[in-house]
């Protein structure tokens, strides 16, 4: 194993590819970046020192393709590979690629990858360290009849799950016996063409669960730690919008617990570098593992800020050989963190994706702010990939001032020409449920239903900055020199009214 | 210059005067003097009252996006026809009277006798140089008389609708 990287290559796009990029340049290590041809613009290509094409815009055909990946790390010199999240993070063919190539996998080995990729591979080695799990099957199940019988056994409302699963994909809410043979027919087919494996397994069905998970890292010498957890209750369409740590609905015991036992899950499966265990917790806090994610989280952030490790930075540490520079009794979760997710989506539209060039964008700054984005003024978001914009973070005291100083950030930042889920995070923010405490992963879908009409709309401000507007533009084509046509917005308008008229 | 706004469903009459940054923002009756400057891009600072308000402006078809905060408005302006502008500027408390502001032919009348009306909802439809204009209510309430006929051609200042 190499001492020290003179170059990464950083297999992702985004927001993710800027965070291991900049972390790369402070460490002193090169940064290779590798684009499609709808990114060759992105931020994450201008920042980094070298810039390889990967093929066309489609995932598939660039961000996907092992082959060209590995080219480009060969070709460029790089002796590593950090793979971000999403794309080839969990490919445990793209660990295996790197590994032959002879290049270091920021991450897992290949073999850890596949044991923990099968759901129900990763639910025995829970139960064998004695992780509570989700009542449920333990092996995967590939005919209907023993589908219905474990059915039968667990009770409903259960869950389906691809055992290869991920994503969402595979996955089904079964309210009773009469839906469980559609039910199972869609999950398996979705599961073949997902993951070309059509096995599945059965869970119960959580009532309003919580969703809070464990930060592990682990070195190449037999160290293990967990930095504590992560809240991640705030879900529309079962992603992650807001995130926060600690959770506020962990007790210290239960806390040191969970961390203690995701520890020994970790030891036992010979797992290396960072990775998260997540957990569902029922409405009396009883946490049942869930699954264990093989890679960093979207949201390592919060974690970062609670506990001051940089989270990117230590991956690579422990790639390259090096031993955990703490132990478990040196960490400690100082003050609070939120976490706000900002899409190009529109959260009034049911979140449809919104994407565009950014007209513009100003950035909130100040006290305890950080602003974790992939785009800058100008730059186009591409329909081809994930609307994920930016993380905005908040760091405060403690759970109250780290709210309002993310309440504070999130009506600072503007962002012109899409739109983006700011509104919705402001929402959340100011919900009394949210400021309680009060969450579970039902609630965004709640706050969008029955979200009271907004009082304090300040819309006469919005009417007189329009019209004003309006009226400068019409007053500037009116000047001699000026093309006398009429506005667009005028145009437009007129095309409507007479539309409206007929 | 007089417009029709629309936000958040709901309709506004709104007249601006002024210029070189100070202005008097008429809406539905209430007057505002707002200090107006640029700050770059799109982005514009008002002073309202002595508040003080950090607005994005993007334009988009029919009228502009406002970003105020975290909220985030769409507002639909439509110019009333230049001659058309001239004519309801009075308060809208108490009966209102819509006159011809021109002289033309009736082309639809789209208000009867009963009929409750919002503010900015078209009453009548005027030809006038081969245009038709839409002349809209000057405020919410119900219509008491109507005036108008089809076909009839009206002069300036001709009674066509009263709404209270």
């Amino acid at each position: 194993m190499a001492d020290r990287f003179n170059k990464i290559l950083v297999a992702n796009r985004g927001e993710i590819a800027v965070r291991v990029i900049r972390a790369c340049r402070e460490m002193g290590i090169a940064s290779v970046a590798v684009f499609s041809e709808a990114d060759r613009a992105a931020r994450h290509v201008r920042l980094a020192d070298e810039a390889w094409p990967i093929g066309p815009a489609r995932a598939a055909d660039s961000y996907l393709r092992i082959d060209r990946v590995i080219e480009a790390a060969c070709a460029s010199g790089a002796e590593a590979v950090h793979p971000g999240y999403g794309f080839l993070a969990e490919n445990a063919r793209f660990a295996q690629a790197c590994e032959e190539a002879g290049l270091v996998f920021i991450g897992p080995r290949s073999e850890t990858i596949t044991l923990m990729g099968e759901k129900t591979s990763a639910r025995r080695l829970a139960v064998a360290v004695g992780l509570p799990v989700v009542p449920g099957t333990l092996e995967p199940l590939a005919d209907d009849a023993a589908i219905r019988q474990e059915a039968e056994r667990i009770g409903f409302p259960l869950m389906l799950k691809a055992a290869a699963g991920g994503g969402g994909k595979g996955l089904r809410l079964v309210r009773s016996a009469a839906d469980l043979v559609s039910a199972a027919a869609r999950a398996r087919s979705e599961a073949q063409s997902a993951f070309g494996d059509d096995r599945v397994y059965l869970e119960k069905a959580l009532v309003r669960p919580r969703h809070v998970e464990i930060q592990v890292m682990a070195d190449h010498h037999g160290n293990v730690v967990h930095l504590f957890e992560r809240e991640c209750s705030i879900q529309r369409r079962h992603q992650k919008v807001v995130e926060e740590s600690p959770s506020p609905l962990l007790t210290p015991d239960l806390r040191a617990r969970m961390g203690t036992l995701a520890v020994a899950l970790v030891r036992k499966a010979g797992y290396v570098n960072a990775g998260t265990l997540e957990f569902l917790m029922d409405e009396s806090r009883e946490p049942y593992f869930l699954e264990m994610n093989t890679r960093l989280q979207v949201e390592h952030p919060v974690t970062e800020l609670v506990t001051g490790v940089d989270l990117v930075k230590l991956q690579i540490r422990i790639a390259q050989a090096e031993r955990l520079p703490f132990a478990q009794e040196d960490l400690v979760q100082r003050g609070h963190a939120i976490e706000g997710r900002i899409y190009a989506e529109d959260p009034d539209s049911g979140f449809l994706p919104s994407p565009g060039r950014i007209l513009a964008l100003r950035v909130p700054g100040g006290p305890g702010i950080r602003d974790d984005s992939g785009v800058e003024d100008g730059d186009e978001v591409p329909s081809h990939y994930d609307p994920l914009v930016s993380k905005l973070l908040a760091w405060g005291e403690d759970r109250a001032s780290a709210i309002a100083r993310m309440r504070r950030a999130v009506r600072e930042y503007r962002v012109l020409g899409i739109k983006t889920t700011l509104p919705f995070l402001d929402r959340v923010l100011r919900h009394p449920d949210f400021v309680a405490g009060r969450i579970d992963t039902s609630f965004a879908e709640r706050l969008g239903r029955d979200s009271p009409p907004e009082e304090d709309r300040p819309w006469p401000v919005a009417v007189a900055a329009a019209a004003i507007s309006a009226f400068e533009q019409r007053r500037a084509a009116r000047t001699p020199s000026a093309v006398p046509a009429a506005s667009a917005w005028r145009r437009e308008g007129r095309v409507e009214s007479t539309g409206g008229r007929g | 210059m007089i417009l029709d706004a629309a936000v958040d469903g709901r309709a506004h009459r709104v007249e601006v005067t002024g210029g070189k940054g100070r202005y008097t923002v008429t809406i539905d009756g209430r007057a505002r003097e707002v200090d107006w400057r640029r700050v770059g891009g799109p982005f514009v600072s008002l002073l309202v009252d002595g508040r003080s308000h950090d607005v994005g402006l993007e334009p988009r078809p029919g009228g502009y996006r406002v970003l105020w905060g975290s909220h985030d408005f769409a507002v639909d302006l439509l110019e009333p026809s230049r001659v058309d502008a001239v004519a309801p500027r009075r308060a809208p408390a108490g009966p209102v009277r819509l006159l011809a502001p021109m002289p033309g032919r009736i082309v639809r009348v789209l208000a009867e006798p009963g009929q409750e009306v919002e503010a900015g909802q078209g009453l009548v439809v005027m030809e006038a140089m081969k245009m038709e204009n839409e002349l809209r209510s000057p405020r919410a309430g119900r219509v008491v008389e109507v005036h108008a006929r089809e076909r009839q051609t009206v002069e300036t200042g001709s009674l066509l609708v009263v709404v209270e």
